[in-house]
């Protein structure tokens, strides 16, 4: 792997765990402040394509493994992985790879700004909501042996807010494309 | 960034962090064998009691351990109301245990500790091509070193919007901070390159 591909997968590892140690904001139009993490995740395939973003991820959660408190709220240790929503970290490495890979496929240069926009918001919807929660309730559900049923129910609270976040990755991923163009160099 | 681990020379910290690892994987197939409430129990008061051997004293053990257990009472109290009471009792020690195993691990392996086991993990997948085993331990200091200065950077970025009459919000922060961030990059390759740290090519 080229040296700058390594850089740019650590230096957005390093992104994302800055977004868990930031206090919550205020998204802007809805009154309830979210935890920035998971959206750092999906930033992570938009903004630097399958392969890159996973590393990236990889490295956030190699580095909560060997104890540093680099997940939001200051967690991380192994416990983190023994626990009934490990799951949903083992999803992100998998959101991160889907969302990167549908983007580097379906957004192009020459589209238009709102097309580069829908298809970033399809990318980052179906690796950081739909395959994130396929594997965190998976997970859950086998675990501690509560039914998917149950398992889809007790995690319903939490998807309207990462579809929102969605909808941030995908603005926020055509800023940056417009503003810094890393696309056509994605490895 | 401070590290979950704490000094100390018990017993847990002379042992190898390969042979707490291989402990704890077996420790975790076993309580996910265990069906009895009674058995499972006994595991988690036995862990709870490894994990207070340590001393890490009250407070830090409530910050490492409350969202943790916060997670499992909600997960016990699901299985309470849906399944049954039996199911949850053993849900609750069974997650228990785990938490307790695994953060007694991590409070007595250093970080350095950890990466060589990381290493060692990766050699295989470096005979298969994937990775460069050594790049692990760079990729782990490179993103140590460079979170303080993304810290540092979103708080300028807030401060500018605050001196601007504008509210921070999610995503005029998040651009311009991914833009100045991996603006850097080319630059940090170069540097790494240039001192022949990974000595390839």
């Amino acid at each position: 792997m080229p040296t700058r591909d390594l850089v740019l997968a650590a230096l957005f590892a390093a992104i994302i765990i800055v977004l868990g140690l930031v206090p919550p904001v205020m998204l802007g139009f809805i009154p309830v402040p979210i935890t920035a993490q998971s959206l750092g995740v999906m930033l992570a395939g938009v903004v630097l394509g399958a392969k890159r973003g996973t590393i990236a991820v990889l490295l956030v959660l190699v580095l909560a493994a060997i104890g540093l408190p680099v997940l939001s709220g200051g967690r991380g240790g192994l416990a983190v992985f023994m626990a009934p929503t490990t799951g949903y970290l083992i999803g992100w490495v998998f959101a991160a790879m889907v969302t990167g890979y549908l983007s580097q496929i379906m957004v192009g240069r020459d589209q238009a700004g709102l097309v580069q926009g829908v298809n970033f918001f399809i990318a980052a919807l179906m690796g950081g909501v739909i395959v994130l929660y396929g594997i965190g309730i998976t997970y859950l559900a086998l675990i501690t042996g509560m039914g998917f049923v149950k398992a889809f129910l007790g995690s319903l609270a939490f998807i309207p807010g990462d579809v929102l976040k969605a909808v941030i990755a995908a603005l926020a991923g055509r800023a940056v494309m417009a503003g810094y163009p890393l696309l056509p160099q994605r490895a | 960034m401070k590290t979950l681990y704490v000094d100390g020379s018990g017993f847990l910290h002379r042992l190898s962090a390969r042979a707490k690892l291989v402990l704890l994987a077996a420790a975790s197939l076993a309580l996910f064998l265990i069906q009895s409430p009674l058995v499972l129990g006994v595991g988690a008061v036995a862990s709870g009691l490894l994990f207070g051997s340590l001393r890490i004293g009250w407070r830090q053990t409530w910050l490492r351990l409350r969202v943790l257990f916060l997670t499992i009472a909600a997960v016990a109290l699901f299985t309470l109301v849906f399944n049954s009471p039996v199911e949850a009792v053993s849900v609750f020690f069974r997650l228990s245990a785990l938490a307790l195993l695994a953060s007694a691990v991590t409070a007595t392996t250093t970080t350095g500790d950890f990466i060589t086991e990381v290493t060692f993990a990766a050699l295989p997948l470096e005979k298969l091509g994937l990775v460069k085993a050594a790049d692990i331990g760079l990729s782990i200091g490179l993103v140590l070193r460079f979170i303080p200065e993304i810290l540092l950077r979103h708080q300028a970025i807030r401060d500018a919007h605050i001196a601007r009459g504008l509210r921070p919000r999610t995503l005029s922060i998040i651009v311009p901070l991914i833009i100045l961030t991996l603006k850097n990059a080319d630059e940090i390759a170069s540097a790494i390159d240039a001192r022949a740290i990974r000595a390839q090519k």
